[in-house]
């Protein structure tokens, strides 16, 4: 089957002339301090929620806040342990949060970037996604990020730039259909 | 799936008459869409994108056979399992195979248009195997056992109203039940599937040759669900949704959810690159992709029908089309509906199945202007129908018509005789079943009736 779908492919283009790949279209860059506005506002458009933290003190301070309301928790594998909240651990499938510690992040379009290696479930079970980010792996563009990421890219991304959501019931939105309905980016700016 | 293509014209006249609240829902979400794309291409330099689009496309097409074999090699290189299905039957072979190797029970399927095409569902079916269609729009017309109306709404047809009778009579929710309420209700059931599912079913909006990654577009985490939790992934590839480079994906991904949703990128991006690795806490042991020709290596070879292969799947034309927004997508009679399938279908079945849908068009342009790769569906349509006149397709006095109209439209003496002669018909004789052209429109409406006096009579008698 193989050779008889290439080889009808080779026939098809013997006598197409051969067109040119054009060169990847520039990326219109931003300067460092316009990228964490331009995130935060994208993010917040797609119905998302940012918090700024001046370091990883202050992260684990703020996180012990935020942790108090749920039950329990689902932490992905590369979170750093000073940013595991003090709760109960659940599997996916039963926490209310999962926490992730992202890849990078793109400003343009509001988006964090998962890996696999931290456990693909967490990152979409749980009804609340908390995702830490340091401000530096933040990219102005989408293309920034993959040339980024290519060198060394995990058996799966998932690029995530907002909660779950559906218009399939009688066009109305509908958040948290599937995948987590609330999504919480924290940006830890220092070391 | 079946193909009554050839019954578009009674099809498109009973839908009208009969469901007129498919016209209502269809036209509000189209119109809501096309209109986010408008918005979504005037905030970049879309006229830029869609050029560089068309360019990439073009180029990974006139050498296609060398970028499926560097793809290929990429992804087994990653732990993939490559495949090749010549038609819809090697396909299922391929898929039935996989799913008893695996001895896989349940299957969640990530909405895809060419497991549409291959009639996935019914072979796993018939294998007793269970089958859950997981994108709430696609579980929707599951339980109605309706194909996708449209290619990124598959539900676009149905009301509210008719939904919630469907999930009252299903699972005894109210009548007045809220949107978010029937959401939370398929969640649940849809939350068991993934977790119990042996196999999930994806189709693919691209493969990077570079780096053999499979990248897949969604808003509601189904996809990524559907990829991650079971054990085994099969991704159905039709062999044009190649892109050279990782790079590539930065424009086509955001140019593909501009075009369909308006959005700057689907809220979910998969971007895969092979099965789960050593030191990964979960994720698919077996990943499969199935290259699917099926029609698609003789739209190649086609002289002018080989741009419909830059399709991204967005249904930016089915938006934009106000024919398609009249009826919706069932009365297209096959998997692709609107502009796009009505160059598609008769390039991938033939035009003897197909032949109303390069007629189902005003020419009005609007789907050129939403194509994010630009397609020349307009040019591509009157290729279509060209061709139908030449393989004899066309009823005979359809030429003998149009070579009537060409003679009175070029000759005044004939204009003017056959007006006049119009306007000697017996009363009833346009009305409809006497001349056969006619009874698609008067089927669903009041006859023709010429006026009184011809304009060119009333310039004479000084009325105008």
């Amino acid at each position: 089957m193989r050779e008889r779908i290439l080889g009808r492919i080779h026939r098809a283009l013997e006598h197409r002339p051969k067109t040119l790949l054009p060169e990847p279209l520039p990326a219109v860059s931003l300067p460092p301090a316009e990228t964490l506005t331009l995130f935060t506002e994208r993010l917040s458009g797609n119905g998302g929620e940012v918090v700024r933290l001046e370091n990883l003190e202050a992260a684990a301070e703020w996180l012990g806040h935020f942790a108090q309301t749920f039950a329990g928790v689902a932490v992905g594998q590369t979170v750093p342990p000073v940013l595991h909240p003090k709760l109960p651990v659940l599997p996916p499938e039963e926490a209310p949060l999962g926490v992730s510690w992202a890849l990078g992040a793109v400003a343009e379009t509001g988006t964090v970037v998962l890996s696999s290696q931290e456990g693909r479930r967490n990152q979409l079970l749980p009804p609340a996604h908390l995702v830490f980010v340091p401000e530096a792996r933040i990219y102005p563009t989408l293309f920034e990020a993959l040339n980024a990421l290519k060198p060394s890219l995990p058996s799966a991304i998932g690029l995530h730039s907002g909660p779950s959501k559906s218009a399939d019931i009688g066009q109305i939105m509908v958040k948290g259909v599937h995948g987590p309905g609330r999504l919480v980016v924290a940006v830890i700016s220092g070391k | 799936m079946k193909v009554t293509a050839n019954q578009y014209p009674q099809e498109a006249a009973r839908v009208l008459r009969e469901e007129p609240h498919v016209r209502d829902s269809v036209t509000g979400a189209t119109l809501n869409f096309d209109n986010k794309r408008r918005q979504a291409y005037a905030e970049v330099d879309a006229e830029t994108w869609r050029h560089w689009a068309e360019g990439v496309k073009n180029h990974v097409l006139s050498n296609l056979d060398r970028y499926l074999l560097e793809a290929e090699a990429k992804l087994q290189k990653n732990g993939v399992q490559v495949h090749w299905a010549e038609d819809a039957d090697d396909a299922r072979r391929i898929v039935a195979d996989i799913a008893r190797t695996g001895q896989v029970r349940k299957v969640v399927k990530a909405k895809t248009m060419v497991s549409e095409e291959l009639g996935i569902n019914p072979l796993l079916e018939g294998m007793g195997v269970e089958v859950l269609e997981t994108d709430l729009g696609e579980y929707i017309i599951q339980l109605l056992k309706q194909p996708p109306s449209h290619i990124v709404g598959p539900a676009i047809h149905l009301n509210l109203e008719q939904i919630r009778q469907l999930f009252h009579e299903r699972f005894q929710t109210p009548l007045d039940a809220s949107p978010d309420h029937l959401a939370a209700v398929a969640r649940k059931l849809l939350r068991e599937g993934f977790l119990r599912a042996d196999m999930g079913i994806s189709g693919g909006n691209f493969v990077v040759a570079e780096t053999g990654t499979l990248a897949l577009i969604e808003n509601e985490g189904n996809i990524r669900l559907s990829t991650s939790a079971p054990r085994i992934h099969v991704a159905l590839v039709g062999l044009e949704k190649l892109l050279p480079r990782f790079s590539d994906l930065s424009v086509f991904l955001s140019l593909t959810a501009r075009a369909a949703t308006g959005q700057r990128l689907g809220t979910f991006v998969s971007l895969i690159q092979g099965p789960r690795q050593p030191g990964e806490p979960d994720g698919p042991e077996e990943v499969h992709v199935v290259f699917v020709d099926n029609g698609r290596s003789s739209v190649l070879a086609d002289p002018e029908a080989w741009e419909t292969l830059r399709c991204l799947r967005c249904a930016a034309c089915l938006n934009a089309c106000p024919v398609y927004r009249q009826t919706g997508g069932h009365a297209y009679g096959y998997v692709y509906s609107g502009p796009i399938g009505a160059i598609l279908s008769p390039g991938l079945l033939g035009l003897e199945e197909t032949k109303p849908l390069p007629y189902a068009s005003s020419l009005c342009g609007a789907c050129f202007q939403a194509c994010p790769v630009r397609i020349p569906i307009p040019k591509l349509l009157l290729t279509w129908r060209n061709r139908a006149v030449e393989e004899g397709l066309t009823p005979r006095f359809e030429a003998a018509a149009i070579k009537g109209y060409a003679l009175a439209m070029t000759q005044p003496w004939a204009y003017r005789l056959a007006s006049r002669a119009v306007r000697f018909l017996p009363e009833k004789a346009l009305d409809n079943t006497v001349v056969p052209v006619l009874k698609a429109w008067t089927e669903g409406r009041a006859g023709l009736k010429p006026s009184p006096k011809s304009f060119r009579q009333m310039w004479e008698d000084g009325e105008v």
